[in-house]
C-alpha cells in the first residue's frame, strides 16, 4: 500500500535543544498511526513540521508522494496542540472561517457540529466553551472538507472520560471509512486501543516503529536467582545466544529472551554449566513497562 | 482577493474592538476639523477660511493625518490577535501560504484606507457645502486629489503597522514600538541626517503626502526644510509599501508559527 506520509531524516533544533533528531517514518495509507512519546519528545514538533507551520532544520517529507502544497493541505484535516479559534466568534462562525480558508462548502457545517456534539451550542461564543468543547470544535474543524487524512495532536486532551470514549469511537468510525489517521499521544493506552501502527519517540529520537502488534509483542522477562553468586549468573547469562539482555536488579538477575524462546531452555543451559537455579520466574510484561522500556532504552 | 476579503470580513464585522476604534477615528477626525474651524483668530472664525473649496481639501487631509496612529494601532491589534489566538498557524495548516496571510491583512488595510478616505471625502463635502461660499460646480472637487494622497498615506502607515505587528507579535509591545518609531526615533534620525537624505525616510515621505497648508509661513519661521511634494512622494511611498509587505512575508517565512 502507498504511503500517505513519508518523513526522511527530519531534524529540528531550538537553540541548544535538539527537539527532533533524524526522524524517518512512513505512514501507510488507511492506517491509524500513533505517535507515542512522553511530553517534550518531539511529537508536536514533528506534526508542526509536516503541517508546514514549523521550519525543519534538516530533512524532508512528502504527503501523498508530493512536497507539501496548497493542494496536499486540502486533503488533510488537522488539529495541532491547541484548538485555535477566534474567541469572540461563535462555534458556527468559527467553522465558517475555517471552511472558507479550506475552500470547502458550508453545507457540511451542521453535520460536522452534530458529529462532534456541538449542535446545541453552535451559537455560543468560543471563549465561553469548556476545554472539552473547544477540543471538539477543533476536531469538527479538522473534519470539514472531508479530508483523506486526519492529523490529531492529543485529541482527547481536556476531555472527560465520556468525551474520551466518544472521540475514540469517532476516530475508529472515521478510520472505518478508509481514511488515514495520524494521532499523537502520550497515553499508551490510547494508542494501544485505537492505533494499528505506531512510532515511539523519546528526546526527539525514534525508538521503535511498526505495527502495534509487533512492537508490543516483545519477549517476556525472566528473573533468576540462586545456585551461584549473582555475578556468575550474570556472566553466564550474557554468553547465552538466546538472551538479549541481562542485568542485576535487587537480588535477582533480570533477563530478556529472544522471541519464541522457552524458559526451560534457559534452565537447561544453566544446568549444563553446572548450576541448578534456585528460582526462575517468568513475568509477562505489562504494556506500560514495555513502553517505559522502549523509551528508556537510550542505547538504541 | 475577494475570497480573502470575505474571510477577513467574517472576522472583522463581529469584532467590537474594530468598531470601537473605527468610530473613535471617525469622531476624532470630525471633532478636530470642527474645532479647528471654530477657533477665533482676531475675532474672526478660522473656519471661514478653512472651509472654503478648494483649500479645504488640503486642510482636512492635513488634520486627518494627525490621527493616523489610530488606524495603525487597529492594524497592530488585528495582526497580533492572530498570533494570540494562534489562528495564523491554523490558517496555514488549513491551506493558506505565508504569502496569503500577508495578502489577507493587506486586503484589510486597503478596505480600511478606502473607508476612511471615503469618510474624509464625505466630511469635506459636508463642511464645504455647509460653511463654504464658493460652492459652484467645478471648484468643489478642485484639489480633491489630496483625499487620494491621504488614502495612500493611510495604506503606508497601516502597512508599516502590519510589519511591526508581524515583527513583535504582541499587541502592547507592538503599539509601543510603532509609536516610538513614528513619533520619536525617526525624528531623532532626521535631526542627525541632512535634509537631502532624510526627506526620503518613511515617516517623512508619508507625511509629505498631506503637506501643511501653512507650509510657507512655517518655513519662514522655522527655516527652510527640504520636503517632497505629494506627487514626488507618491513613488517612494509605493516602494515603501511594497517593501513593508515583502519584509512581513520574509518574517513569516523565516520563523515558526
Amino acid at each position: 500500500m502507498a504511503n500517505v506520509l513519508d518523513i526522511q531524516g527530519l531534524s529540528k533544533r531550538y537553540g541548544s535543544v535538539q527537539a527532533l533528531d533524524q526522524l524517518s517514518i512512513k505512514v501507510p495509507e488507511g492506517s491509524i498511526y500513533g505517535l507515542l512519546g512522553p511530553n517534550g519528545s518531539g511529537k508536536t514538533t514533528t506534526l508542526g513540521i509536516v503541517l508546514d507551520v514549523i521550519n525543519a532544520s534538516a530533512g524532508t517529507f512528502q504527503w501523498f508522494g508530493q512536497p507539501s502544497s496548497k493542494s496536499t493541505k486540502r486533503r488533510l484535516g488537522a488539529l495541532l496542540e491547541t484548538p485555535n479559534f477566534y474567541p469572540y466568534l461563535t462555534g458556527e462562525e468559527n467553522l465558517r472561517v475555517t471552511a472558507d480558508v479550506k475552500r470547502t462548502d458550508h453545507a457540511r457545517i451542521p453535520a460536522v457540529l452534530e458529529t462532534v456534539g456541538l449542535a446545541q451550542r453552535k451559537d455560543y461564543k468560543f471563549k465561553g466553551y469548556s476545554l472539552g468543547m473547544k477540543q471538539r470544535l477543533a476536531i469538527g474543524a479538522a473534519l470539514l472538507g472531508d479530508p483523506e487524512v486526519l492529523v490529531l495532536d492529543e485529541p482527547t486532551n481536556g476531555l472527560d472520560p465520556e468525551g474520551i470514549v466518544e472521540v475514540r469511537q469517532l476516530i475508529q468510525q472515521i478510520a472505518a471509512q478508509g481514511k488515514t489517521i495520524i494521532l499523537a499521544s502520550h497515553l499508551l493506552d490510547e494508542v494501544e486501543k485505537v492505533c494499528t501502527h505506531m512510532a515511539v519517540l523519546r528526546n526527539g529520537k525514534l525508538k521503535a516503529e511498526g505495527p502495534v502488534s509487533s512492537i508490543m509483542a516483545t519477549s517476556d522477562l525472566v528473573f533468576i536467582s540462586g545456585g551461584a553468586p549473582l555475578e556468575a549468573l550474570l556472566q553466564i547469562a550474557r554468553t547465552l545466544p538466546f538472551v538479549t539482555e541481562a542485568r542485576q536488579i535487587n537480588q535477582q538477575i533480570q533477563l530478556a529472551l529472544k522471541p519464541e524462546t522457552d524458559s526451560s531452555e534457559l534452565n537447561r543451559a544453566f544446568f549444563a554449566q553446572g548450576i541448578a537455579l534456585g528460582q526462575l520466574v517468568v513475568r509477562k510484561k505489562s504494556l506500560e513497562s514495555q513502553f517505559l522500556e522502549i523509551i528508556k532504552a537510550d542505547s538504541v | 482577493m475577494t475570497s480573502l476579503l470575505r474571510i477577513e470580513l467574517r472576522k472583522l464585522l463581529p469584532y467590537s474592538t474594530f468598531w470601537v476604534l473605527l468610530l473613535l477615528q471617525c469622531s476624532l477626525v470630525f471633532i478636530f476639523f470642527y474645532a479647528r474651524g471654530h477657533i477665533l483668530i482676531n475675532g474672526k472664525m478660522a473656519g471661514a477660511e478653512l472651509y472654503q473649496f478648494p483649500k479645504l481639501w488640503m486642510h482636512l487631509t492635513y488634520i486627518s493625518s494627525f490621527l493616523n496612529l489610530i488606524p495603525g494601532i487597529l492594524m497592530i491589534i488585528l495582526v497580533s490577535d492572530e498570533y494570540t489566538f494562534r489562528t495564523l498557524r491554523q490558517q496555514v495548516i488549513d491551506g493558506f501560504s505565508r504569502a496569503t496571510l500577508v495578502q489577507s491583512k493587506y486586503t484589510v488595510i486597503l478596505l480600511l484606507a478606502f473607508l476612511l478616505a471615503a469618510y474624509v471625502l464625505m466630511l469635506g463635502l459636508g463642511f464645504g457645502l455647509y460653511y463654504g461660499e464658493n460652492t459652484a460646480g467645478t471648484a468643489v472637487f478642485t484639489d480633491a486629489q489630496y483625499v487620494f494622497y491621504y488614502l495612500v498615506q493611510l495604506v503606508g502607515y497601516m502597512t508599516f503597522a502590519m510589519l511591526v505587528a508581524f515583527l513583535v507579535r504582541k499587541t502592547g509591545l507592538g503599539i509601543m514600538v510603532f509609536m516610538a518609531y513614528t513619533l520619536v526615533i525617526e525624528r531623532l534620525i532626521h535631526w542627525q541626517t541632512p535634509d537631502a537624505i532624510d526627506k526620503y525616510f518613511p515617516m517623512k515621505v508619508l507625511g509629505a503626502l498631506t503637506p501643511s497648508p501653512h507650509a510657507e509661513m512655517e518655513q519662514l519661521m522655522l527655516g527652510i526644510t527640504d520636503v517632497l511634494t505629494p506627487l514626488q512622494a507618491l513613488a517612494p511611498v509605493v516602494l515603501y509599501i511594497t517593501l513593508f509587505c515583502f519584509l512581513s512575508y520574509q518574517l513569516l517565512r523565516s520563523r515558526d508559527l
